[in-house]
């Protein structure tokens, strides 16, 4: 795994731009098209303030600003899929559950290869153990009705749990995120001072 | 999809939750004990979640988000699973590298909350996941019309692009994406774009209690 927070931080604008041409110098047709269309583009962004890098969410997984992203991709047992799948149409593929943990930004249940594998992926808010520390404390029970279709999960409540979910998450190598600080907790707020503000708008307009 | 079932009179919903409770009981009966014993003890909050599923209008039901994906309110999802070109995940990542993980271009594009990429199998496959404002149709062509380069400079990676000026980039995208299953919006009506005038007013507020206080 590359770190990336990051190696590259101490290149001039003008080396970075030489390492973009040499690493597309063999890409497709259309991506070395692209790159020429937007070197002087690179060439800007690289003499302003460049963006903040992305950081490590704790034991594994990234973050930018305060927001993480968790991606587990796991083997479903057999028959798995098929309950799980069941158990998700009888929710109406809502987990409305998920307000209860209290950091999470949205959440997401894919099948694929044949329904063998089940990619798990969330956008939360700040360190990765307080994170699933919120699930086990909050939601374990749905924790496990999910997962008891994942292969070799311990059990939510098992010391293991820890060890299975990271050793399923794979690192995102690129993380964007609109407003990087904006928590959950911080929307809760937020919407109640819009909401006061537009009413007092109301009152004195 | 459930059905919505506000127009059900008391009795009629309760008939129907027992029938969805049975029916998760026997999903589960030859399931592992870990998700028995779990069905067991939260039957009291699960009844709850049936009820609060059955009864969703508006924004907290799962919808469609127009050709492909799911989407709660006014936010959808976008999940794509491509296979790399040889040396298409060494390019791809150096690119990341370069780009320091962050994708601050993505902000042109104004409709995209997040955005990963995630290289599978031994670099083989790229997932590229996104939470995002409104219709697959409209959320394509902003990526088309406002980041065509990136776009091409990325994915030119991924066996099979056509370029993203291609008449044929959705069915390509399309090919591609695998929909949600379940997909939880913890804001379902917060757009990028409420998201960021809530921000200007929090800090308006702010200044204003400042300068007052």
């Amino acid at each position: 795994m590359p770190t990336p927070a990051s190696t590259q931080q101490n290149l001039s604008g003008k080396d970075k731009i030489e390492r973009f041409k040499q690493l597309f110098a063999d890409a497709p047709e259309v991506g070395r098209k692209a790159l020429e269309n937007v070197l002087h583009e690179i060439a800007q962004d690289a003499t302003e303030t460049p963006p903040p890098p992305i950081e490590s969410a704790g034991r594994i997984g990234v973050r930018l600003g305060k927001v993480s992203e968790l991606t587990i991709i796991v083997p479903l047992v057999a028959g798995g899929a098929k309950r799980l799948r069941a158990f998700l149409r009888l929710l109406g593929g809502n987990l409305a559950r998920g307000d209860q943990v209290g950091t999470l930004h949205n959440m997401r249940f894919v099948f694929f290869d044949n329904d063998t594998r089940l990619l798990f992926a969330t956008t939360y808010d700040g360190d990765w153990d307080a994170y699933i520390d919120d699930f086990v404390t909050k939601i374990p029970d749905y924790l496990d009705l999910i997962d008891s279709a994942w292969d070799g999960w311990p059990g939510i409540r098992s010391p293991k749990a820890k060890d299975y979910l990271a050793a399923h998450q794979i690192s995102a190598e690129g993380w964007y995120v609109a407003h990087p600080d904006l928590t959950v907790a911080e929307t809760a707020r937020l919407k109640r001072i819009g909401k006061a503000v537009d009413k007092f708008l109301d009152e004195i307009g | 999809m459930a059905t919505p079932t506000s127009a059900m009179s008391r009795p009629q919903a309760e008939r129907v939750m027992e029938q969805k409770l049975r029916k998760v009981q026997e999903i589960f009966a030859d399931g592992p004990e870990i998700g028995r014993l779990a069905l067991e003890k939260g039957t009291a909050a699960f009844k709850q979640e049936l009820a609060a599923a059955m009864g969703q209008t508006g924004a907290t039901q799962q919808t469609t988000a127009g050709r492909i994906g799911a989407r709660q309110g006014s936010v959808s999802e976008l999940t794509i699973i491509v296979p790399l070109v040889a040396g298409g995940a060494k390019r791809t990542r150096a690119l990341l590298e370069l780009l320091e993980g962050n994708f601050q271009g993505a902000d042109a594009v104004g409709t995209v909350h997040d955005m990963r990429f995630v290289f599978l199998d031994n670099d083989t496959k790229l997932l590229f996941a996104t939470a995002y404002d409104g219709e697959w149709d409209a959320y394509i062509d902003d990526f088309a019309t406002k980041i065509p380069n990136t776009m091409d400079i990325v994915f030119c990676n991924a066996v099979g692009w056509p370029g993203i000026r291609s008449p044929a980039i959705k069915d390509w995208i399309v090919k591609h994406q695998i929909p949600a299953a379940a997909w939880y919006v913890a804001n379902p009506n917060l757009t990028v774009s409420k998201a960021r005038r809530l921000e200007r007013v929090g800090t308006a507020v702010e200044e204003l209690l400042d300068k007052i206080g």
